[in-house]
């Protein structure tokens, strides 16, 4: 007897089921808090069996940890590409970098908020690993700043987290879908300690949005 | 602070309550500078504060309820530092004001560790109630800062994010700080969260020439 429909190889399915329960937590998470979310909950919402959830992760906290990690690392490899993308001046890659940021954010709201808020209060070794990715981001935006004259050792640091707070603020508005009108005033921010005030103009002068 | 006289001492019932009630307030804050949200305990707070388990919830319902209570009057005093900084230059210009405001805040978190602490990483630690409040408090400062703040020298305008961004931004300087254990010497970040407030409003030259000017 042939079967019903046609099947996918097995790793297909079961990567996409892992990314379906950790898609699922982002979105439980932002919804109701860390603390609120059920094991129950995120398997209905994965439509996934109990049993594969524990198949692949040791728990709720696994699961959660599992998924900020894969959400940081995509996050920083857009980040990486938005800053190599235009005429390759360093100020077109902080735009760049910035704006694909700023997409990220305003595409998956639950991921962002996961990432970016939940994760800071959810458990001790969720609030290491956003203060691992925040170091991350320091080094990357370090790289590819302009040169800045001697600027304080820390302004990348305190850039850095003016961005972070700004976009928590918007996330926990609910506004996370409209980040992408902030890439003028960010932009502007981070960069002004760089090219002076009122130098940067309109994101940087990117393409036409 | 310092736990009262045991035994027949003559003090008013409210004001044995009261000093017990701020004497959890500090023990809380103190537990949590040594081990954490996560690893405080209401058995740690008594002991720190020389209170009582069984006093301790005559004033408090649990460890969350002195928490916000503990949070409240951190944030309340680090206003009122930074106020009094404000009002003793009052009548100054901007640029004379932030370095005023900056190293009165510094120099409480210098005296008192365990305030910053409990301000800047634990109660983002402790979860949606208190964010909240965190929310609030840095709000409260984005006001202050804002109060005369420069307009750009050469064209252009300040993005309206700016103030926001920069209290963001020293707090998270000042947060990352303390979890890389270097919270006893914040004041050491005077010059360079100064030179940072300069930069975004009137660009990094024009900061470094205020700044060495003195």
């Amino acid at each position: 007897m042939s079967p019903a429909r046609p099947e996918l190889p097995r790793e297909f399915v079961a990567s996409h089921k892992r990314r379906r329960m950790m898609d699922a937590i982002a979105e439980l998470t932002a919804e109701n808090g860390y603390e609120a979310t059920k094991i129950a909950d995120i398997v209905r919402r994965a439509a996934v069996a109990r049993k594969t959830l524990y198949d692949n992760f040791d728990g709720k906290e696994d699961l959660f940890l599992s998924a900020i990690d894969a959400a940081v690392v995509e996050l920083r490899v857009a980040v990486e590409e938005g800053c190599r993308a235009d005429d390759g001046s360093s100020e077109a890659g902080i735009v760049g970098g910035l704006e694909a940021l700023l997409e990220f954010v305003a595409e998956r709201p639950a991921v962002a908020r996961m990432c970016m808020v939940e994760a800071i209060s959810a458990t001790p070794s969720s609030a290491r690993l956003y203060d691992a990715a925040m170091r991350d981001f320091v080094e990357l935006f370090r790289e590819n700043v302009p040169p800045g004259g001697d600027l304080p050792e820390t302004i990348e640091e305190s850039l850095v987290g003016g961005v972070a707070w700004i976009l928590q603020l918007q996330i926990r508005r609910g506004e996370a879908e409209r980040a992408p009108d902030l890439l003028p005033e960010l932009s502007q921010f981070v960069l002004s300690p760089y090219l002076g005030v009122g130098r940067v103009v309109n994101g940087g002068g990117r393409r036409d949005r | 602070m310092e736990r009262l006289p045991r035994g027949r001492h003559g003090l008013s019932a409210e004001f044995v309550a009261r000093n017990q009630r701020e004497r959890l307030i500090s023990g809380l804050t103190q537990a949590l500078y040594e081990v954490g949200y996560h690893e405080t305990t209401v058995s740690l707070i008594g002991q720190r504060a020389a209170v009582s388990k069984s006093d301790f919830y005559k004033h408090f319902e649990s460890k969350d309820d002195c928490f916000v209570a503990a949070y409240e009057a951190a944030i309340e005093r680090i206003r009122e530092r930074v106020l009094t900084a404000c009002e003793e230059s009052e009548g100054r210009s901007w640029e004379e004001r932030v370095p005023d405001a900056v190293g009165g805040l510094l120099d409480l978190f210098d005296e008192e560790p365990a305030l910053a602490s409990i301000a800047l990483v634990e109660g983002l630690r402790a979860g949606r109630g208190v964010y909240d409040r965190y929310q609030a408090a840095l709000e409260s400062f984005v006001v202050i800062l804002g109060r005369g703040a420069p307009r750009p020298p050469v064209g252009g305008d300040v993005p309206e994010a700016t103030d926001e961004a920069v209290i963001g931004g020293i707090t998270s300087l000042l947060g990352r700080r303390i979890l890389a254990g270097e919270g006893d010497r914040l004041s050491d970040l005077f010059p360079e969260i100064v030179e940072f407030t300069f930069s975004a409003y009137l660009g990094g030259e024009e900061a470094r020439r205020i700044v060495s000017a003195g």
